[in-house]
């Protein structure tokens, strides 16, 4: 049971929140091309993980080796999984009606699983395949997480423009110790 | 149960074949399908290439509340979309299955111009027979 990465995109399309677990880590070491990401505000923990207060930057020059063919930023993938799982949420809306919505995908090597609130807000999971449904894991991850600590808090913009405002210790204290609860 | 809708795209993206077996999907026009499987195809790319793990091979399953969508595609490129309910049991059997009646009576048949959409009555047969008792 692997989670992979947690994305959070907000009702202007804008990706508002990147979290990465294990990938980095994984690749980075055998990275031969492009600059590490490690010039950037992000700060690696000696596991290889962000420290929480890097993990909400988002990122322009951090590459991710693991592709073959290109070298695609953190950032450039935010933004190819948002068009991805709104394509599939028009496509599933167009094909059986408005009041359906688009759940999960997986590949032969990843899954993908998605929640949309009713604001618009959207959810995404990426895991490994052996992963049971986790629709609900992104809903409490809503409700106990982002309402309690980034819609709660007093100080925190209505908008969150380049992920400003969800970069709360406590969200990200949160979030870590909730997606290790599922792993194990 | 059962199987709601097939869908076959050709190796660029382009629909040709489509059909209803059972209620549960909208009938959208044949333009919109047109638009569904270029989407498709251009999503079915992408998610080969965001992968956090490499080598992976692009959307094999999707699942919505009211429906689960398998796709197959073969060594050449050609995409098989199969419509189910949720819970129907064996599809990647079903899949297999309309790829042999498909090199069947569409590949076989020498009338048949490659990538372009099938009207084969053989095969609307023997599919519609293969489909119509798992109902």
């Amino acid at each position: 049971m692997t989670i992979y990465s947690f994305y959070i995109f907000d009702r202007h399309c804008e990706c508002i929140y990147i979290k990465q677990w294990h990938q980095q880590d994984k690749f980075r070491p055998t990275s031969s091309a492009g600059p590490s990401g490690t010039d950037s505000p992000a700060s690696l923990t000696g596991d290889g993980k962000r420290s929480s207060a890097g993990s909400t930057l988002l990122r322009s020059n951090d590459t991710n080796p693991s592709r073959p063919g290109g070298r695609l930023s953190v950032q450039d993938d935010a933004k190819l999984i948002f068009g991805v799982v709104f394509s599939l949420r028009n496509m599933v809306r167009k094909l059986s009606g408005p009041e359906d919505s688009f759940i999960s995908y997986r590949t032969g090597a990843y899954k993908l699983h998605y929640y949309e609130t009713p604001t618009n807000l959207k959810f995404v999971l990426l895991t490994d395949v052996k992963m049971n449904n986790l629709r609900v894991v992104l809903h409490q991850i809503y409700v106990n997480l982002y309402v309690e600590f980034v819609v709660k808090n007093p100080l925190s913009p209505v908008e969150h423009h380049g992920g400003e405002g969800v970069a709360v210790e406590l969200f990200e204290m949160g979030l870590d110790g909730f997606i290790r609860t599922i792993q194990d | 149960m059962g199987i709601l809708s097939i869908l076959i795209l050709n190796k660029a993206g382009g629909l040709i074949y489509q059909r209803d077996f059972n209620e549960g999907l909208k009938k959208l026009s044949s333009n919109d399908y047109l638009v569904l499987a270029g989407t498709f195809h251009g999503v079915h790319a992408i998610t080969s290439r965001i992968s956090p793990v490499p080598g992976s091979g692009g959307l094999e399953v999707m699942e919505s509340e009211h429906f689960r969508m398998q796709c197959f595609q073969t060594l050449t490129g050609t995409k098989f979309l199969i419509f189910a309910q949720p819970h129907q049991p064996n599809i990647d059997v079903i899949v297999k299955r309309v790829y042999e009646l498909y090199a069947d009576y569409v590949m076989k048949n020498p009338f048949y111009q490659i990538e372009m959409p099938i009207r084969c009555e053989a095969f609307d047969r023997n599919l519609l027979a293969y489909i119509q008792p798992r109902q």
